[in-house]
């Protein structure tokens, strides 16, 4: 998937990963837009670190690891070290959000968040469940953002799962959720932010979810 | 398939830096690649994860010299960024929320940090200008857009409507005619600013259909009968037949009785005409993005006054690009400024002393 001028520089990149992180990728052979992509993409990360250890699923043999995993649509990414963060990706990591995903395997591997010490203060005594849905489109330069905050507050928080859902593979969920416009994150399925909001605006739209 | 890299870099907010970018479009990324070069401690600050500025929201620039292919706007954005980065340029994503501009150390205020700096170049740019109609708040983002690129991809086989009369809005629509089926260019006059090779290619596009004389006066995207715009024909010169008596005349009468209803597209109340669409994109110019420095620089109708060195009125504080007060804003002009402003950045830092 990826040229070797590109794997060079992910090469760079991915060299400064220090823990190993667990990538659980979710797949079928039949109906499935970009799975095979999907993989030669991660077996590209795999090819350039020793830190990655990837596992394929097959999402109809597989059906325990769906379940464990609360896998809704293919390809799936979930990247993850020795326990679930509810880090997800749903369709292809391509375009702008290629960035996500070396995002999330560097702040797995190395623990490093980059959060404000109020948002800290909030997550650690939160209690109910948060679930975040960003959509995007790969051609947008806005979403990355979108989706980093999103990973980051679910591998801070344990009550956080975040996901990334690229729209065009995905059109039902655009209609289902009404998107019109990426990057959009949907909190707990009813409330949602528009756009690439920062840190404190995301985190308010949280809390009046709650 | 595409795969974009721009990860944050790991800066440390103790350090004094010679000079820090606030914004990272192509003037930002222009000087940024000049002060690196230079051997300057520089740091941009971008509030995205993307650098590129308005550049990653057009699909191909065609006017920037050396590429006789057009380029795509986000590729470019990407090498200018990479380019910079090469000979040690401090890339982080964070939005700044304050400045403090007097004095020989400047500082950078953000949620995460406080970064200091000798010298500060601001090229924050500036961001599309908004309709300022009933609904576009209320849609913004769920039908109503500023981003092509971004948002064309969730309109296949849709109507669109595009707003204005320039070479963005001319553009975006020959972008955005690969995805939908139909789009009337909207702008509320016949005097178009695109240019004329452009017009060309949008008059040549059969799924485009141009309404001069048309003003959005609201977006009534949650009418039971489904979204549509309400337009008003704003033309009123006399030698065109008045369409009827009690409203104004109308330029295009052949699109206008369509619109009235004489084919079942829509209907009109009084003398306001109704068009269905699945949304609508707005390119009617840009708004400077200085809120942070007002009042602390002196600003010419919002953007920031500078001399010949690109100095804005504060010393040791430098403007280029978009955001500066000047009469043509490109990608051209911007990356001009921005090695212009880094020629007498280092002019500034050599004789620097605290």
């Amino acid at each position: 998937m990826l040229d070797d001028k590109i794997k060079q520089e992910v090469s760079k990149i991915l060299a400064t990963m220090n823990q190993p992180v667990t990538v659980e990728l979710f797949t079928q052979e039949m109906e499935c837009g970009y799975c095979k992509e999907t993989h030669e993409l991660l077996n590209d990360l795999v090819s350039v670190t020793d830190k990655i250890k990837l596992d394929v699923h097959s999402f109809e043999k597989h059906s325990a690891e769906v379940e464990k995993y609360q896998i809704e649509q293919l390809p799936a990414i979930v990247v993850m070290d020795e326990k679930d963060r509810g880090i997800r990706f749903y369709g292809i990591p391509a375009g702008y959000e290629f960035s996500s995903l070396l995002n999330a395997l560097l702040m797995v591997s190395t623990g490093v968040v980059k959060l404000t010490n109020d948002t800290k203060a909030f997550l650690d005594y939160l209690q109910k469940p948060v679930n975040l849905k960003v959509f995007v489109t790969p051609t947008c330069p806005y979403c990355p953002p979108s989706v980093m905050l999103a990973h980051t507050l679910a591998f801070y928080s344990d009550r956080i799962t975040a996901e990334m859902i690229e729209l065009s593979e995905f059109p039902h969920l655009a209609v289902k959720y009404g998107v019109q416009g990426v990057p959009r994150t949907v909190i707990n399925e009813k409330w949602f932010v528009e756009g690439a909001a920062p840190e404190a605006i995301l985190l308010e739209k949280i809390k009046e979810a709650l | 398939m595409d795969f974009n890299i721009s990860l944050t870099s790991a800066a440390k907010p103790n350090e004094l830096y010679d000079l820090i970018i606030i914004g990272g479009g192509p003037a930002g990324l222009t000087a940024g690649l000049y002060a690196a070069r230079y051997k300057l401690k520089t740091l941009m600050i971008e509030k995205m994860a993307v650098s590129g500025g308005q550049l990653t929201s057009t699909e191909w620039v065609e006017n920037y010299p050396g590429f006789p292919e057009p380029v795509l706007g986000q590729k470019l954005a990407q090498d200018m960024e990479k380019q910079a980065k090469l000979f040690g340029l401090e890339v982080i994503t964070e939005e700044v929320t304050k400045v403090e501009l007097a004095g020989n150390i400047k500082q950078v205020i953000t949620p995460y940090a406080v970064w200091k700096a000798k010298a500060i170049l601001i090229s924050t740019g500036s961001s599309p200008r908004l309709l300022n109609v009933p609904g576009e708040k209320e849609y913004k983002g769920n039908g109503v857009s500023y981003c092509a690129t971004c948002d064309g991809p969730l309109y296949p086989d849709k109507t669109i409507a595009v707003v204005g009369g320039g070479n963005t809005a001319f553009e975006e629509s020959l972008f955005l005619a690969k995805y939908a089926s139909k789009i009337y260019l909207i702008h509320r006059s016949d005097n178009y600013r695109a240019e004329k090779i452009l017009q060309d290619r949008v008059n040549a596009n059969p799924k485009i259909e141009l309404m001069p004389f048309f003003e959005v006066v609201k977006i009534d995207f949650d009418n039971s009968e489904g979204r549509r715009l309400i337009l008003n024909s704003n033309k009123t010169d006399d030698s065109v037949v008045p369409a009827q008596a009690g409203t104004h005349a109308v330029f295009n009468k052949e699109l206008d009785s369509r619109l009235r209803g004489n084919d079942g597209l829509g209907d009109s109340v009084e003398n306001e005409v109704i068009l269905p669409v699945d949304g609508i994109f707005v390119f009617i110019g840009n708004d400077p993005n200085t809120k942070l420095f007002t009042g602390l620089l002196e600003l010419e109708n919002g953007y920031i006054i500078t001399d010949r060195a690109h100095q804005t009125s504060v010393e040791g504080v430098w403007a280029a690009g978009d955001v500066q007060a000047k009469a043509l804003r490109q990608v051209a002009t911007a990356v001009g400024d921005g090695a212009c402003a880094a020629y007498w950045i280092n002019k500034y830092i050599e004789d620097w002393s605290e």
